[in-house]
């Protein structure tokens, strides 16, 4: 029996090298679609930049506003959720603590983070598909036939969406976890929502507003720039655009949570803050 | 009679057969030049080797070839769609690879093409589409926002649309509408190099006669260079413009286009394929 039929096994060097260019190829997508969204930008054209900055307004609407009953409902249960556990395991005399711990793991860490997660997974997958579906539908080829560049018309007002949109909703999940926290302390404790509230007020300290935004705008940035990337890296096939949506937001929440980790690290290693 | 595939380098220059045309000056600016041009998808066949070729300004043509020899692919290329792996595509004497679109816009390069399935884009309507282009460069073309909205107007009803479809969506749109606005999008730039790819596949005969008539006017103006990607043997007697079949890889050249007309039943008449 010949072994010809067999499946040429691979070698490990052989799926390290095909890993590795893979990576590499993904590196330089990434690159090229961020340097040319860039480069298209600045090209000169009053009337592109006024189409442009229409397509980012409207992206900005749907990114963010129509964003904010869904960040309510997760930012005002996670915020209540987080003071019923502190009230149950340190009870009534570290209410103030609770106040800082919210600041802490809330609003430093858990609404750029958890927004960015919303955002990827509301509107990094409209834009990973939509772009997916114009590349498979030919529409990317048509602006470019009409003297429109894609990178200025379809990846630039996405990625300057998410970057406005992520810290408004994030300044906006942090207002909202501390209303669904002020609501839990009340109904535990009338008389000790006054502590908790302290405790928020003297646990913000001058280094959060700068960490915050670069989180924020960070964030932002990455949920635009993969999910233009992975939608526009498309085919010809309409098959590839789920897997496409997918890959887009997978490596997004994990590049946010990096991202995430590194700045808080960072920032405080740079800064030489303290937590308060 | 069928011309062997042009050597390596050379460039065939074709005229027009004037009597099939409008009386207009004799084309001698360069118009679309494929200099040794080489383009294969990854992992896929070869679609040109080595293939070179010449349209004048102001020249139509039509490309012919089986299914799955590239005339998209070739479209594309002239058009500066898609960068050759090896060799050069030029317009009117402009290496277009490494130009952005806006770029080649703002150097008067503009291109007209009409895909397949139009390429409308889903979330415009068809008034959006048509006047998309004329507002992005709108500082190029010095239009003020009622001069785009005239020409809007105008190139719609020229491809014959109707009023009550300017506001739909590409989804509501029948196949031939959406054939249509991408024809009215397409012309509303005033381009100097047209393409349209498979103009009346899935046409009916009405819809198809008024995307001919359209063409032939294309043809007939002098400062568009035109080429059609079609084996429609009804729209290539129509338009009487020279042929090239595309096989192999290799661009061929023809002298008269009736030779690359398939046989119909009913000659004249309209066969759908």
């Amino acid at each position: 029996m010949s072994s010809d039929a067999e499946p040429r096994r691979t070698s490990t060097l052989e799926e390290i090298g095909a890993t590795t260019l893979h990576l590499m190829r993904v590196a330089g997508g990434l690159g090229v679609t961020w340097i040319s969204a860039f480069r298209a930008a600045r090209a000169p054209g009053a009337g592109a930049r006024a189409v442009c900055r229409g397509i980012a307004l409207r992206q900005i609407f749907y990114t963010s506003f129509q964003a904010l009953g869904l960040i309510s409902v997760v930012a005002m249960f996670i915020g209540a959720t987080l003071i019923v556990q502190t009230e149950l395991l340190a009870g009534a005399f570290e209410r103030e603590t609770a106040g800082r711990v919210l600041v802490a793991i809330v609003l430093r860490e858990l609404a750029p983070l958890v927004t960015a997660i919303l955002v990827a997974g509301r509107s990094g997958t409209a834009i990973a598909t939509e772009l997916g579906v114009m590349r498979v539908n030919s529409e990317v080829l048509a602006l470019a036939s009409l003297g429109i560049d894609p990178p200025r018309f379809l990846v630039w007002p996405r990625i300057v969406a998410t970057i406005v949109s992520l810290p408004i909703l994030t300044v906006y999940f942090s207002a909202m976890a501390v209303v669904g926290g002020s609501i839990a302390a009340f109904a535990m404790d009338p008389h000790g929502a006054p502590d908790w509230l302290a405790g928020i007020s003297a646990g913000l300290t001058p280094v959060d507003l700068p960490l915050f935004l670069t989180k924020a705008v960070g964030m932002g940035g990455i949920v635009g720039w993969l999910c233009s990337y992975y939608g526009l890296d498309v085919g010809t096939s309409p098959t590839e655009v789920p897997i496409k949506a997918s890959r887009a937001v997978v490596q997004t929440l994990l590049a946010c949570i990096i991202f995430n980790a590194v700045a808080t690290v960072l920032f405080y290693w740079v800064s030489g803050a303290r937590l308060a | 009679m069928i011309e062997p595939p042009l050597p390596p380098g050379v460039i065939a220059r074709h005229s027009a057969p004037q009597s099939t045309r409008s009386a207009r000056t004799e084309p001698s600016e360069p118009g679309i030049t494929l200099d040794r041009v080489h383009f294969s998808y990854p992992g896929g066949q070869k679609i040109l080797v080595d293939t070179s070729w010449e349209l004048l300004q102001g020249e139509s043509a039509v490309v012919t070839g089986g299914v799955g020899s590239g005339k998209s692919t070739l479209l594309y290329l002239c058009a500066g769609l898609l960068a050759p792996v090896q060799g050069k595509v030029l317009l009117s004497g402009f290496p277009i690879t490494p130009l952005l679109p806006s770029e080649r816009f703002r150097h008067g390069l503009r291109v007209g093409f009409v895909f397949q399935e139009g390429g409308l884009l889903a979330n415009l309507s068809a008034r959006a589409n048509v006047s998309l282009a004329l507002h992005y460069h709108a500082d190029v073309l010095g239009m003020t926002e009622a001069q785009i909205e005239d020409r809007t107007t105008e190139v719609l009803e020229l491809c014959r649309i109707d009023r009550k479809d300017w506001s739909e969506l590409p989804a509501h749109m029948s196949f031939g509408n959406r054939k249509r606005v991408a024809l009215a999008r397409a012309m509303a730039i005033e381009p100097t190099f047209f393409f349209f790819d498979d103009p009346d596949v899935g046409l009916d005969q009405r819809t198809a006669l008024v995307i001919h008539e359209l063409l032939c006017k294309l043809r007939d103006d002098p400062k568009v260079t035109l080429v059609v990607g079609t084996n429609r043997g009804i729209l290539m007697e129509r338009l009487g413009v020279p042929g090239f079949r595309l096989a192999g890889g290799q661009l061929t050249t023809r002298t008269e286009v009736h030779s690359l007309v398939p046989p119909s039943p009913v000659s004249g008449s309209w066969h759908p394929g």
